[in-house]
């Protein structure tokens, strides 16, 4: 392998967002030391505004399509990173503004939070660039770095110490895994970059390798059997922390699989298929009627999380172009649907202060506001119409039922009626039982903000789709052609969305 | 208006509801009249609609269509026949009778208006799509509202409420309420019809993703569908597919209707839901079930409905006789009137399995007729309930005195569900029961006995309601005097009789929009003959069966029904 680094200033073009991204994060570092009495708000603000520039250079590659590669093969930017570099800026830039108010409960280092999370993004943002396993360990590390802090940030309350030794712990693990993984894959193909892979035999060692690195991503986006340490880390973060965490690293690790699945392992597919389909049953039907006893909000929409990755996971089992656009479609639905509903839940529980549903009683005639954005989020999430996660789910049933996946579609059907029950047990509460405590709930600026973001997300891709399934068609179809080999991935029969 | 009337029927609820978010709940009269204008607008234009409709011309008329999504091959394309025609007609009706009847509601009555308009613009909805998705995408959207109208507004049967469990718990604050069968609580209601209606409508999903699958055409729009489909002879696990998706999809939707032993979410969801909600639930969108699976099942797999349709005319007796038991012996007004719903859907069940003219036509002007009878007895058992705070028969009792007006009402909306001449439902009922008799003599002798039973209890009802001995403890209920109590009441009446006496438009409408449909379903084996229908089949062309060319619906078929005119009588 050789790495031609021999760098242009125009392939640096390609780094810009993540160059200005780092350098705006020592500024704020900066500031936050050398202007101590700056209110911490101000860096929030700060933080945001350095990543609303970063989104806006992002938007401006990708109406211009600007593509390339760089590092020998070892990061890529095409139209699908681009794409979920998007989504994770949004989902940070949401983040940070739905934690202003949240900041305040932690003791110290309340400057550092915001230069962590921006950390985290930018660790994000490498990993779904990563084309090559090495950069895929590098840049899932960094960005996990950030939030074993985060996790923990709570220095005083034990739960969310715990919660953070559990990732910690659990982390380290699937780090392990991963390395290990990767030794056996570049010993048995001598290979790194994911599209020079496409043309390896399923040798035993290959396949067991592939498999660590499964299990390692599966950490990562919380799917069972890897799941275990995703309730408690939910339940003991600072609830922006398991915002955070609910959806980018989720989208980032996406990012990785549909990369390995269909540009490394295109020929596998026949073996990768079962697994998948394990794994995405087992999700959804675990985390699902699991969910149905859960008492604390932040656990349940834990467990809402796993199985929304057991449906993310059949677009993928189906493998083809148009799997690929559903998964992209169904993470943007996600991201509005949970943003939004973890910001409703730090909003009540700034007020009342505490996480547990039953605190929800009453909460249409404390805040119609909040209970009716609630609602429609936990809706979108369950997979009603007109709503986000509706069309996400069908766009995701659609590929499968393409590629026949009947089994799959079945135990998803099912899993939709089951999950309903536990959102509906949340509306029960926020709308049918009485409140104890009728007093109002106040709102601050910048968590409405958040709000109105996420449910305009949600109600738009609802009720009028077609403006982003156009951009995820187009975000896959770039990454198809730019990856050379995986236009053969695509079933000769399979349309290319539509 | 013209030719985007059907936009207006939809959209305007949705508007209306729109505008109610900005609107404080502190001005309750504008509340209610934003409300009623919107129902209004969308009464109006279905009026219209109900009288444009050119039932010489037939197949679909007020066809707009909008590309929604290019990838799924999705278009939001709307368009009526002759049997969406009646049932959008008969939604709008409700939904104004509806705001009407719910005029008193003081808690949160902005939000009680917006689920309701939502609720009837997502039934409407249904009645006017031509796309499978859309059909989907407002059928399940009419569940969610039910589950807060229900939950928020509905009323208990007051036993429920002092009911402990083991741990000495309130069962309705228990988390596991929903496993606590034979509870009467609203959220019990309220999530079983939820659950209950998803879980059924997730088969009908499933039934129409395998459609899409299996066409190849990449599109959801039933006029394509209908004509180009070929899911016939796929041999799938020991059967063949169009049998597997005629099955999914009938069950799917049939739980709405609902078919026997489905309907056990019904009369508990009609007993809890306030007066307004009961009706729109018992009078369209229980028709969204029967509706759904002609324009799903009946359209696109016309041969497999001919072979398996029988299956609902079994269904459909004990649907009959075991809803007009319960009836009878339930002492909960709205059990009655909801068991009654249930059984009387049955009849529509055995008009659609009898599958020709005659009888599918008296299913569909059922539809329509139920809808007004229904309609009319929920607003009153409403009103019984808004009086005297209970829906216990057994301690109700004379109040014809305190209440005049609505015993007469009430007597009316007997004489109608039970479908006496100079009503819709005569007409309607004496369609099925002559249409069905040559196929299924019976289940015609079960829908007769079904007749006697509706009229043994809803007199008993009536009885318990409005005569006999009254209890003093009620002496201070009131009749409906104001002009807005009664507009509701006199709207369903003057319509059930307008339609009864009246009812050459309306039989022509529905008719447009069977023969087409029966013509294609009994292409092969020759129709059914009826004593009155004998002039029917020489006129009927059938049309290639073939066709590639995807056929604009209005030129599909001469229609029949000028020959047969006239022997609605």
């Amino acid at each position: 392998m050789t790495f031609s680094l021999n760098l242009a200033f125009s392939d640096l073009l390609l780094l810009l967002p993540e160059i200005f991204l780092t350098c705006w994060l020592c500024v704020v570092l900066i500031v936050d030391f050398s202007l101590p009495r700056v209110p911490k708000e101000r860096l929030a603000y700060l933080s945001v505004a350095g990543l609303v520039v970063t989104l806006g250079c992002l938007a401006w590659f990708d109406m211009n399509h600007v593509s390339g590669t760089l590092f020998g093969n070892m990061f890529v930017l095409d139209r699908m990173a681009i794409f979920f570099k998007i989504v994770i800026l949004g989902a940070t830039i949401l983040v940070i503004l739905a934690s202003i108010e949240y900041v305040n409960r932690f003791t110290l280092f309340r400057g550092e939070y915001y230069c962590l999370v921006v950390m985290s993004a930018l660790g994000m943002m490498f990993m779904v660039s990563a084309n090559d396993l090495l950069s895929v360990f590098v840049s899932l590390e960094f960005a996990t770095l950030g939030f074993y802090v985060l996790v923990s940030y709570l220095r005083d309350d034990l739960a969310s110490n715990e919660g953070g030794l559990k990732f910690f712990i659990l982390g380290v693990l699937a780090a392990g895994l991963l390395a290990y993984g990767i030794s056996l894959v570049y010993g048995e193909t001598g290979k790194l970059v994911f599209s020079d892979m496409a043309s390896a035999q399923p040798t035993p060692g290959l396949i067991i390798g592939f498999l660590l690195i499964f299990a390692a991503l599966g950490f990562k986006v919380g799917a069972v059997p890897f799941h275990s340490w995703i309730p408690d880390t939910y339940h003991g973060a600072p609830t922006p922390v398991t915002t955070f965490l609910s959806i980018a690293p989720k989208a980032a690790a996406f990012a990785i699989l549909l990369r390995i699945f269909l540009v490394a392992l295109g020929t596998f597919k026949p073996i990768w298929v079962v697994l998948l389909v394990a794994v995405s049953i087992l999700s959804m039907t675990y985390a699902n009627i699991v969910a149905i006893a859960q008492r604390n909000i932040k656990r349940l929409l834990a467990y809402s999380g796993i199985a929304q990755v057991g449906n993310v996971l059949i677009g993928l089992a189906a493998g083809t172009k148009m799997g690929n656009d559903a998964i992209l479609f169904y993470l943007l639905a996600y991201l509005f649907a949970n943003i939004g509903a973890f910001a409703v839940v730090i909003a009540v529980s700034q007020a009342i202060g505490t996480d547990e549903i039953e605190d929800y009683r009453g909460l249409s005639r404390r805040s119609p506001f909040l209970a009716f954005a609630m609602l429609l989020f936990l809706l979108s999430l369950a997979g009603v119409p007109p709503l986000a996660g509706f069309i996400g789910k069908l766009y995701i049933f659609v590929a499968a039922i393409k590629e026949g996946l009947y089994t799959l579609i079945v135990v998803g059907l099912i899993n939709i009626v089951i999950s309903m029950y536990y959102y509906l047990i949340v509306v029960k509460q926020m709308y049918i039982n009485e409140p104890i405590d009728p007093s109002p709930i106040a709102i601050s600026g910048p968590m409405k903000t958040v709000i109105y973001v996420g449910l305009a997300g949600t109600l738009v891709i609802g009720i009028y789709p077609q403006p982003f399934t156009d951009w995820v068609v187009s975000a896959t179809l770039m990454f198809a052609n730019f990856v050379g080999p995986s236009v053969t991935i695509i079933p000769p029969g399979a349309s290319l969305g539509g | 208006m013209g030719e985007y009337a059907l936009l207006y029927i939809l959209f305007a609820p949705f508007a209306g509801a729109l505008a109610l978010i900005f609107i404080s709940n502190r001005q309750p009269l504008l509340v209610r009249s934003v409300a009623a204008s919107a129902a209004f607008v969308s009464l109006l234009a279905s009026l219209y609609l109900f009288y444009a409709y050119d039932p010489v011309k037939g197949g679909f008329q007020f066809v707009q269509k909008y590309e929604w999504s290019k990838q799924l091959g999705i278009s939001l394309h709307l368009g009526v026949d002759g049997i969406g025609t009646p049932l959008v007609l008969a939604s709008s009706i409700l939904l104004f009778a509806g705001i009407f009847v719910s005029w008193h509601i003081k808690d949160r009555a902005k939000e009680f208006y917006i689920w309701l308009l939502i609720l009837a613009a997502a039934t409407i909805g249904v009645f006017m799509s031509l796309d499978l998705f859309f059909l989907y995408f407002f059928y399940e959207m009419s569940v969610i509202p039910m589950y807060l109208l229900l939950g928020m507004w509905g009323s208990h049967t007051k036993k429920y409420l002092e009911m402990t469990d083991s741990e000495g718990l309130k069962l309705r604050d228990s988390v596991g309420f929903i496993l606590n069968f034979g509870s009467n609580s609203k959220e019990y209601a309220a999530m079983k019809l939820v659950l209950f209606l998803s879980a059924f409508a997730v088969a009908a999903l499933m039934g129409i993703l395998l459609i899409y699958k299996y066409s190849g055409l990449n599109t959801f729009d039933i006029l394509v569908l209908r004509e180009q489909a070929n899911l016939m002879n796929i041999p799938v696990l020991g059967t063949t597919l169009d049998k597997i998706i005629w099955v999914l999809v009938f069950f799917g939707f049939a739980s709405i209707a609902p078919l026997w032993p489905l309907h056990s979410w019904s009369p508990v969801g009609h007993a809890a839901a306030p007066a307004a909600t009961s009706m729109l639930h018992a009078g369209v969108l229980m028709k969204l079930g029967h509706f759904s699976i002609i324009r799903v099942a009946f359209e696109i797999l016309p041969e497999t409905t001919r072979e398996l349709m029988p299956i609902a005319a079994v269904l459909c007796m004990f649907s009959i006789v075991y809803g007009g038991f319960v009836a009878f012996y339930a002492k909960d007004t709205k059990y009655v009137i909801g068991y009654s719903s249930s059984s009387h859907m049955g009849y529509v069940f055995l008009g659609m399995a009898a599958l020709n003219y005659i009888s599918l036509s008296g299913a569909v002007i059922y539809m329509f007729a139920h809808a007004m009878a229904t309609g009319m007895l929920f607003a009153m058992a409403g009103w019984v309930y808004d009086q005297t705070h209970t829906r216990d028969i057994p301690s109700l009792g004379g109040l014809s005195n305190k209440m005049p007006f609505i015993s007469v009402c009430f007597v009316i909306g007997c004489m109608a569900s039970i479908g006496m001449p100079g009503t819709v439902n005569f007409i309607a009922e004496i369609m099925i029961i002559v249409g069905s008799w040559d196929k299924y003599p019976l289940q015609v002798i079960v829908a007769m006995l079904g007749i006697v039973l509706t009229l043994a209890y809803l007199f008993k009802m009536m009885r318990g309601l409005f005569y006999g001995p009254m209890n003093q403890k009620y002496s201070h209920a009131h009749d409906a005097i104001s002009a807005v109590d009664r507009l509701p009441l006199l709207i369903m009446i003057s319509i059930s009789i307008g339609f009864g006496i009246f009812p050459m438009h309306l039989y022509d409408v529905v008719r447009s929009g069977v023969d087409p449909l029966v013509a294609r379903i009994m292409r092969v084996v020759p129709v059914a003959q009826t004593h009155e229908g004998s002039g029917v089949r020489s006129e009927v062309i059938i049309p290639g069966t073939t066709s590639t060319v995807p056929v604009v619906a209005s030129k599909l078929l001469p229609l029949p029904s000028q020959v047969s005119r006239g022997e609605g009588e």
